[in-house]
């Protein structure tokens, strides 16, 4: 037998498309702007078909509109691959299914594509506030859903929604043990990330302008947390990347650099801290001198960086042991002669004073470069994020004329003198310092604390950090950038509003540490909570962890709580009440109140009748209900316990009001009588 | 062949779970609960969006997931309470003529909590659904087919409920012995002239002038089945309530329907006297009715025409089916 398809409610498809705007409202961020576009067309068609304006399209006409999705698309992604495209093309259907939407059946398939939609907005912002956020459009699915059962409740907005928050409650516990002892499984197969808007961050070359352009940039890069006291920031150099290659005007970095494994030996006291680093799009991860991490598919470069194999495509949370005072290539390495390469001509100057230090310090490289490093301290120079324009030879330009700059300028040119020098040198990038939030005692990093500085090499030394930049500006490296630049106004100029600009007002700053700290937490804890951290935690709760013990608790905490919340819903030990004797009680509550209590083993007639005398204005209402019940429960006649309460209601309205702490003395008076 | 024997087993099973009574209160004896087609598209879904999570290592989607996996697991709880407590009881379902659709009565009680969404019925007729509040009740109407005369044993009735999400479906097969009473088909004709009932007995006149002659008994009140042309209006005009003329005829002029004097088979016989007894009683004309083995004395109402509908409704049936009472 064929059943027809069952319409939807109209309440339904009022539930459906307060969640579509619901669900939409986070992915309008990224996704092109002719989705708001095309979500008014849909809705409005569909509301015109509700109100029998107009029909439901043709399958012409859908075909028509599905391909015109997927053009534009294509239009505005350049592909109908990759995340980006993917969600365009997946809120797309989810918009013009809505069109379509004629039976319940396509309607549960729009509830679902919903959740989905939903699922897929935490690919590209996965904070508190969105995570927070989706609850509200899960609630309106969820409404909708319930909206589609035939029933009374459902044509009832109130209702519906309190239900559907009280069914989401009930099942957060359950989802806090799925969350926690469920096994994060590596990824099964690659799949595309978000595009976040080409690399954010540090690149793979940089010119001065580069770095220039990220201090104006208050977005986050990483935060970092210490096992042990925080070192001074002073000390907080984060290695990024290196640059060898230098074509007068640009560094960048050489890829043999990255293949080989350096060769190095811990020394001093070590490190421990954990990193949380936001999305870059690029595959280097941050940490201080000399760094190792267990992180999965990461290892340490030939330039001493940690890389891992994939691009960072979402934040990622890594712990890192370092060894600030570990000694680095001592035996020297075969790509050391990488580290002299300069152009073959340009900026004549800066060759020609590096032939007279070289002259002057003779077989003291050391010495060569503390003269350089005061070099930069003592004459005229500069910090300064508005330099002039560069001329043909940069270097040049840089050191003898302008003498104005920030730390791509010191660092490049003293790499590049150091390299006329014979002395093998790089420039390495990352950052510098940080924020220490002391509500949760971590560093907090953002774009503008980017910083360049230069790393050269000694014979029997090995690699050794040095940075131009603290000799020009020292606040720059024990404050930071903010400090740096009172006077230019420079910090963060394009955008006034951040609140990090307004950290010298107290309460907002207080304000603005705590709810950082908040989004740290969330990131570690939440966010961070993969296949490393969970082994990490369910170690030190249950000792041991093999799979089939953690399937075992995981059952058993879903048993122990899904017991728990029949318990609380089914009170089976509550015995079914019988309605009928419920309004009697009632019934009794009332006469009692005026003084008239049944007796042991007096039927409810008999009573009724002795209840008719003792209040003889209410006797029609009393001989009524006690009529009706007796008729109902000993007569066979159909329970109807509204029909008692309708009576009882009479009776009610028929007798003095008498407040119940009173009723004592009332019913000594009537027995008196 | 296997699925008669199955369906067989599962009634056999059926009847000693949940026996045969007029009153059903839903426990967890007589609740069974399954997935929707729904509630597998739903898993297919979850499936995806945890394909998704571990993909792309997000603990939010992992979240959502887990969420929503929790919820259909809650959903258990809440689709079973919603059938839970819940009270049947078997109405009264008057008797029909056969081709008729029998309306059977069932009333709904709850104990305590409201239960939504309640759909009753015999599939694959659509199910009839209702509310019932927190303490109330309902009642459904529900009709079968009454195909043949006697007695109308609906099958076991099957009350479901897929509230709050439609994900699963919780479900009961009830027997509350709804029985209907089968009259047989009227089928109008011509009764032989043995019978005592004149050629042009079809013209209701006639009936109502021979019962004019017969001796006037008295006054009775009225009662539904008695013919209005008997009603003593100048009683009712005085205030006397409906009062009826009655009458006894004489021995000699008692009409009998008579099935022995009838030609063509049995149905086809008990479809015309069934005819006559409606008509004969909605004309005021008193008649006694002759089956082989029942014979019933000529009188006249409401009462003697619900006597003799049911014999000929029960003729010639087993005993077993007989001795059923409503």
């Amino acid at each position: 037998m064929k059943k027809t398809p069952l319409p939807i409610p109209r309440i339904s498809l009022l539930w459906l498309l307060v969640a579509q705007v619901l669900v939409i409202l986070p992915h309008l961020f990224h996704l092109p702007v002719w989705i708001g576009g095309l979500w008014l067309v849909c809705a409005t068609w569909r509301i015109q078909v509700f109100r029998q304006r107009t029909n439901y399209p043709g399958g012409l006409t859908k075909a028509f509109m599905l391909i015109a999705a997927a053009a534009g698309v294509y239009a505005s992604r350049g592909s109908l691959m990759g995340l980006d495209a993917g969600v365009a093309l997946l809120v797309s259907t989810f918009l013009l299914k809505l069109v379509e939407l004629k039976t319940r059946r396509d309607a549960l398939v729009l509830v679902f594509l919903g959740f989905f939609t939903v699922l897929t907005s935490y690919l590209f912002d996965d904070g508190l506030p969105a995570a927070l956020y989706s609850l509200l459009p899960v609630t309106a699915l969820l409404a909708a859903l319930i909206g589609l059962q035939q029933s009374g409740l459902s044509d009832k907005p109130w209702p519906t929604l309190r239900l559907a928050g009280s069914l989401l409650l009930q099942a957060v516990p359950l989802m806090l043990v799925l969350f926690v002892l469920f096994p994060r499984l590596g990824p099964l197969w690659s799949v595309p990330m978000p595009g976040t808007g080409g690399s954010r961050g540090l690149a793979e070359s940089m010119t001065p302008g580069d770095i220039a352009e990220l201090s104006q940039s208050s977005a986050l890069a990483f935060r970092a947390s210490f096992a042990g006291p925080i070192p001074p920031r002073r000390d907080l150099y984060w290695r990024a990347l290196t640059f060898e290659q230098f074509d007068g005007r640009r560094w960048s970095q050489l890829d043999e650099m990255t293949r080989s494994r350096p060769d190095w030996r811990p020394e001093g006291p070590s490190l421990s801290y954990s990193i949380v680093m936001q999305a870059s799009g690029q595959p280097w991860l941050f940490a201080l001198d000399t760094a190792t991490t267990d992180l999965e598919h990461t290892r340490q470069m030939g330039d001493f960086r940690l890389q891992r194999r994939r691009p960072v495509d979402q934040s990622l949370l890594y712990s890192v042991t370092s060894w600030p005072q570990a000694r680095r290539e001592v035996q020297g390495s075969p790509r050391l002669d990488v580290a002299l390469q300069l152009p073959d001509h340009g900026n004549p100057r800066a060759r020609q004073w590096a032939a007279e230090l070289k002259a002057r310090h003779g077989g003291d490289p050391q010495g060569l470069v503390d003269d350089l490093l005061g070099h930069f301290a003592r004459e005229e120079y500069y910090y300064t994020l508005k330099p002039p324009l560069a001329g043909e030879d940069t270097v040049d330009h840089f050191l003898f004329d302008t003498r104005r700059g920030f730390c791509a300028h010191y660092a490049g040119a003293m790499t590049f003198v150091l390299r006329a020098a014979g002395i093998p040198a790089r420039v390495v990038a990352g950052y510098q310092g940080g924020e220490v939030n002391p509500a949760g005692n971590y560093v907090q990093v953002n774009q503008f604390d980017a910083h360049a500085w230069v790393e050269y090499w000694l014979p029997g030394h090995g690699w050794i950090s040095a940075d131009p930049t603290f000799q020009v500006a020292p606040t720059r490296i024990e404050q930071g950038l903010q400090q740096a630049l009172p006077a230019e106004d420079t910090f963060l100029a394009d955008a006034p509003l951040s609140p990090l600009r307004y950290r010298h007002v107290e309460w907002l700053n207080q304000l603005r540490l705590s709810w950082d700290n908040l989004n740290y937490t969330w990131q570690r804890k939440v966010l961070g909570y993969q296949g490393a951290e969970q082994l990490k935690l369910l170690e030190s709760w249950f000792g041991n962890v093999d799979p089939a013990r953690i399937g075992m608790i995981l059952l058993a905490c879903l048993g122990l709580l899904f017991g728990g919340l029949a318990l609380v819903l089914l009170k089976p030990w509550k015995r079914p009440h019988d309605p009928l004797l419920r309004q009697y009680r009632r019934f009794e509550r009332l006469l009692a109140r005026q003084g008239v209590r049944r007796g042991a083993g007096e039927g409810p007639l008999a009573f009724a009748e002795r209840a008719a005398l003792a209040l003889p204005g209410q006797a029609a209402e009393i001989r009524a209900f006690a009529q009706r019940f007796a008729h109902q429960r000993y007569a066979d006649a159909a329970a109807d316990p509204a029909a008692l309460r309708r009576l009882l209601g009479r009776l009610r309205r028929q007798l003095p009001w008498r407040p119940w702490w009173r009723t004592g003395n009332a019913s000594a008076g009537v027995r008196g009588g | 062949m296997s699925s008669r024997l199955f369906a067989s087993r599962r009634e056999r099973w059926l009847a000693k779970r949940i026996p045969p009574a007029r009153q059903v209160r839903l426990d967890q004896r007589r609740i069974f609960i399954l997935p929707t087609r729904e509630g597998l598209l739903f898993g297919v879904a979850l499936l995806v969006m945890l394909l998704a999570a571990i993909n792309y290592q997000n603990s939010l989607a992992y979240g959502l997931t887990f969420l929503l996996l929790s919820l259909g697991l809650i959903t258990i709880l809440h689709t079973w309470r919603n059938l839970a407590g819940l009270q049947l009881a078997a109405g009264e379902a008057p008797p029909v003529f056969a081709g008729e659709q029998a309306c059977f009565r069932v009333r709904l009680q709850s104990s305590g909590r409201a239960h939504s969404g309640i759909a009753l019925g015999w599939p694959p007729a659509a199910l009839q659904r209702l509310d019932v509040a927190a303490d109330g009740s309902g009642e459904v109407e529900l009709f079968l087919p009454a195909g043949q005369r006697g007695w109308l044993r609906a099958p076991r009735l099957r009350v479901e409920s897929r509230f709050p999400l439609g994900l699963l479906v919780a479900w009961s097969w009830v027997d509350l012995d709804l029985a209907a009473l089968v009259y047989p088909r009227p089928v109008s004709g011509e009764l032989p002239p043995a019978g005592g009932v004149g050629e042009d007995d079809d013209e209701p006149g006639s009936a109502a002038q021979r019962s004019g002659v017969d001796d006037f008994q008295g006054l009775r009140p009225w009662q539904s089945g008695d013919s209005r042309r008997r009603l003593h209006w100048k009683a009712w005009s005085r205030g006397q309530g409906l009062l009826v003329k009655d009458f006894t005829e004489l021995h000699s002029h008692d009409l009998w329907l008579d099935f022995d004097s009838l030609g063509g088979d049995r149905e086809a016989r008990l479809s015309l006297l069934c005819h006559w007894v409606v008509h004969l009683t909605a004309h005021g004309q008193p008649f006694g009715l002759r089956l082989p083995g029942v014979s019933r004395p000529p009188a006249l109402g409401g009462a003697q025409r619900d006597l003799c509908l049911r014999d000929l409704a029960l003729f010639g049936l087993p005993a077993a089916a007989q001795g059923r009472q409503p």
